[in-house]
């Protein structure tokens, strides 16, 4: 199949929680639109021929680099030719790989371009700028791919797969996990046309899908989050075998840590781990996401069959002898039980639905998990265990 | 299978480095055991690392968690918890995480209980605030022996099992933590303190630097766990590797490499059993994760244990210091099988 996709290299806003709102460029799906952050998810399946033309309004060159796929092609209307890294006339790198030029560049290079390629393996990747990537990519100019294999059906179980039928990578429901930081220093410098100098890089928010916490935590696409479309809380049953995929989009490291179990780490930077016969998969319960990789795991949660018919051995003191909702809310049923709810103190707001539990995700770099220095904040999320039955379809990305 | 019942108080306290400065700290201290009358004489004793919880695997832990208040700073009425940091399966209740079930205000108690599952290296820190809790200090090493744990028989002393290839003579504990002293001191004298400015000039190794970290025990009340690694030439040492710290670290022994047998508590096998141990030299490992290592002490003499990122073997500046330690290999016969770990 070919898939023709467009998107716009562009500016906009982005809102951190602390009420601060924050320059970035990035892509758009449409003309006219704001950049988001990160770019538009592009969902291919394996065999795919993927062409994604960039049309660029920013105001200096700009491109795309596919790290993970083979034999790209940049097409800037003189034909397709295999992409290359771009030099100057003294021979000095301008440009990772063919750009769009920004418009009215008195060189009349074009400001669009065509990438194309055959998704030849399943798995996650990246897209991000080539060019000075030092400052696009933490600007905002990266997003992910996701690429299925070849015989993907999500209607039946046993092809509903990461990597394909026999794998070992079944999964009932998937979430995307895009890690990255953010130097408000550089957005402003950027924005005002000021210097900045990357090696001051000094982030001060860090963001799961480009929101940081507790904003990681709203569904996709609020309102309130008009340029931030994607959230980050993982959902599931009990049982249930989730496909977790994490993508390292920043400059740093981060230990990204989930509560409630180990994951199985299935898959890195979009190949299977296996060799040959040997299955190569492992378990952690920090996964160590360093800049450019990606992380595709399996996770369940079974729990330890507690309930109000086979109840914890400890008691539980009256709530007026705990802490609840330090900070006024919480997230807390009030029950020990799965699909349960108790009291929770008056003057508390309880968030938590039908009486899921919840586990954090987060870096456990700590001072990451804080927004600008405040905790909570920054790359942390949520993963919330629903009653068995409840959750219908959440957790499928189309 | 043995019920094991826990009382870790959470208070403050001081800890000390090689240059004389003195360190505010929050921390725990154990309580197992104090009657009630006599559990508020250990305010202000926080120690650093916290107290060794073990248990093996089908024990029932009762871990009661009471709040004893900060002495230092009486207008912070912070709640604490205690998270098991890798508890398979754990519900959130015992889980640690205020946002997400409970906390546990000044002067309270509250019981978490667990029922180890799987044998491994683990770690358990405080979840409120923990960006602040746990610089402050709040950690401790946590191991799960396996259910067939005999330390009286060679082939059943493992950490993961009969016939892991885990076997081990001596096991001890390299804890990584750093030290920003600013961000403690801002916390003493009441001041905000912004931690994206996280700036460590201290680096720890089981709570101490180099050269206390080559100290007994009992020289720092304070820093209970020596860094120190001592066995007998020929004998097997098992090396628990932590790093709770907010960066990530490079720990090596000069001259001894060591077979890694654990990877946050999961020994490295294939999906069919296949046993995938490895060596390193090197050991590269981030906040949050552990790793047990095995070597066989070599030749008597001295090892040095080193941060490969040389800038953290210094104390504010000064070296030798920091995250420096020693393995110090005797002759067969010469030291008296081990006390316990660390010891
Ligand atoms: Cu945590
Ligand atoms: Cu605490």
């Amino acid at each position: 199949m070919t898939v023709n996709i467009e998107l716009w290299a562009t500016d906009g806003y982005m809102s951190t929680p602390d009420g601060n709102s924050i320059y970035i460029w990035g892509f758009s799906d449409a003309a006219g639109k704001k950049a988001q952050l990160p770019g538009p998810r592009i969902v291919v399946t394996q065999g795919d021929v993927v062409s994604i033309t960039v049309n660029n309004i920013l105001p200096e060159a700009t491109s795309l680099l596919f790290p993970g796929q083979s034999g790209v092609l940049a097409d800037t209307g003189t034909g397709p030719h295999l992409a290359q890294p771009q030099f100057d006339g003294s021979g000095n790198l301008v440009s990772l790989t063919d750009f769009a030029d920004y418009p009215g560049n008195p060189d009349t290079n074009p400001a669009s371009i065509k990438y194309t390629f055959t998704a030849g393996n399943p798995g996650t990747y990246l897209y991000e700028s080539g060019t000075n990537p030092h400052k696009q990519v933490p600007m905002g100019l990266y997003g992910a791919i996701i690429v299925r294999p070849a015989d993907y059906d999500p209607a039946i179980p046993t092809r509903k797969t990461a990597y394909g039928e026999n794998t070992g990578t079944e999964f009932d429901r998937e979430y995307l996990i895009v890690v990255s930081e953010i130097d408000p220093a550089l957005h402003s410098a950027v924005e005002k046309g000021t210097e900045y100098k990357i090696r001051e890089f000094k982030p001060r928010y860090w963001t799961m899908n480009g929101r940081c916490a507790p904003d990681t935590m709203f569904a996709d696409g609020m309102g309130c989050l008009p340029n931030q479309p994607y959230g980050a809380m993982i959902m599931a049953e009990p049982g249930e075998k989730i496909l977790i995929r994490y993508a390292g989009s920043g400059i740093e490291n981060h230990p990204l840590h989930l509560h409630g179990n180990h994951t199985r780490i299935v898959a890195e930077d979009g190949r299977l781990l296996k060799n040959g016969a040997t299955d190569l998969s492992y378990k952690r319960f920090t996964v160590l996401t360093g800049s450019g990789q990606t992380y595709d795991q399996i996770f369940t949660w079974s729990g330890l069959g507690y309930s109000p018919a086979d109840p914890i051995p400890t008691t539980v003191p009256n709530l007026r002898n705990l802490g609840v909702g330090d900070a006024g809310w919480t997230l807390w049923s009030g029950s020990p039980y799965l699909g349960e709810k108790g009291d929770i103190p008056v003057g508390v707001t309880s968030f938590n639905g039908i009486g899921e539990y919840y586990f954090m995700l987060h870096s456990h770099e700590e001072m990451q998990i804080t927004n600008w220095g405040e905790f909570p904040g920054g790359m942390m999320s949520m993963l919330a265990i629903f009653p068995a039955g409840t959750l219908g379809d959440t957790g499928i990305i189309e | 299978m043995a019920v094991i019942n826990k009382r870790f108080g959470a208070t403050d306290g001081y800890i000390t480095m090689p240059d004389g400065s003195e360190h505010y700290i929050f921390g725990w201290v154990d309580l197992t055991g104090i009657p009630d009358s006599e559990i508020f004489s250990y305010r202000g004793k926080a120690q650093l690392l916290g107290p060794l919880l073990e248990a093996k695997v089908g024990d029932e832990v009762y871990l009661t968690l009471t709040n004893l208040g900060m002495p230092v700073r009486p207008d912070l009425d912070d709640s604490h918890t205690i998270h098991w940091h890798g508890f398979p399966n754990q519900i959130a209740l015992y889980d640690g995480v205020p946002e997400a079930s409970i906390s546990v205000p000044v002067g309270r108690d509250f019981v978490y209980y667990y029922k180890p599952l799987d044998p491994g290296t683990y770690i358990y820190h405080c979840h409120f605030e923990p960006v602040e809790h746990i610089q402050m200090g709040m950690v401790g090493p946590l191991l799960v022996r396996p259910a067939d744990y005999d330390p009286d028989n060679p082939a059943y002393k493992t950490a993961y099992g009969y016939a892991t290839g885990t076997e081990f003579d001596r096991e001890y504990f390299v804890f990584l933590t750093e030290l920003d002293s600013a961000a403690h001191h801002q916390v003493a004298v009441v001041q905000e303190y912004d931690w994206t400015e996280f700036s460590p000039d201290y680096w720890l190794l089981n709570g101490r630097s180099y050269p206390d970290t080559v100290k007994s025990g009992a020289d720092l009340p304070e820093q209970p766990f020596s860094a120190l690694v001592k066995a007998n030439s020929g004998e097997t040492v098992l090396l628990r590797y932590i790093n709770l710290g907010y960066q990530q670290h490079s720990i090596e022994i000069l001259g001894i490499p060591v077979r890694i047998v654990g990877q946050d508590a999961v020994r490295p096998l294939g999906m069919n059993g296949e046993n995938l141990a490895y060596w390193k030299n090197c050991n590269y490992f981030a906040a949050g994760q552990t790793l047990d290592g095995i070597f066989t002490a070599p030749a008597p003499g001295t090892y040095p244990v080193l941060n490969r990122d040389c800038y953290k073997n210094a104390n504010a500046g000064v070296t030798p210091g920091g995250m420096v330690s020693e393995v110090q290999v005797f002759t067969a016969g010469t030291l008296p099988p081990q006390a316990g770990p660390g010891q």
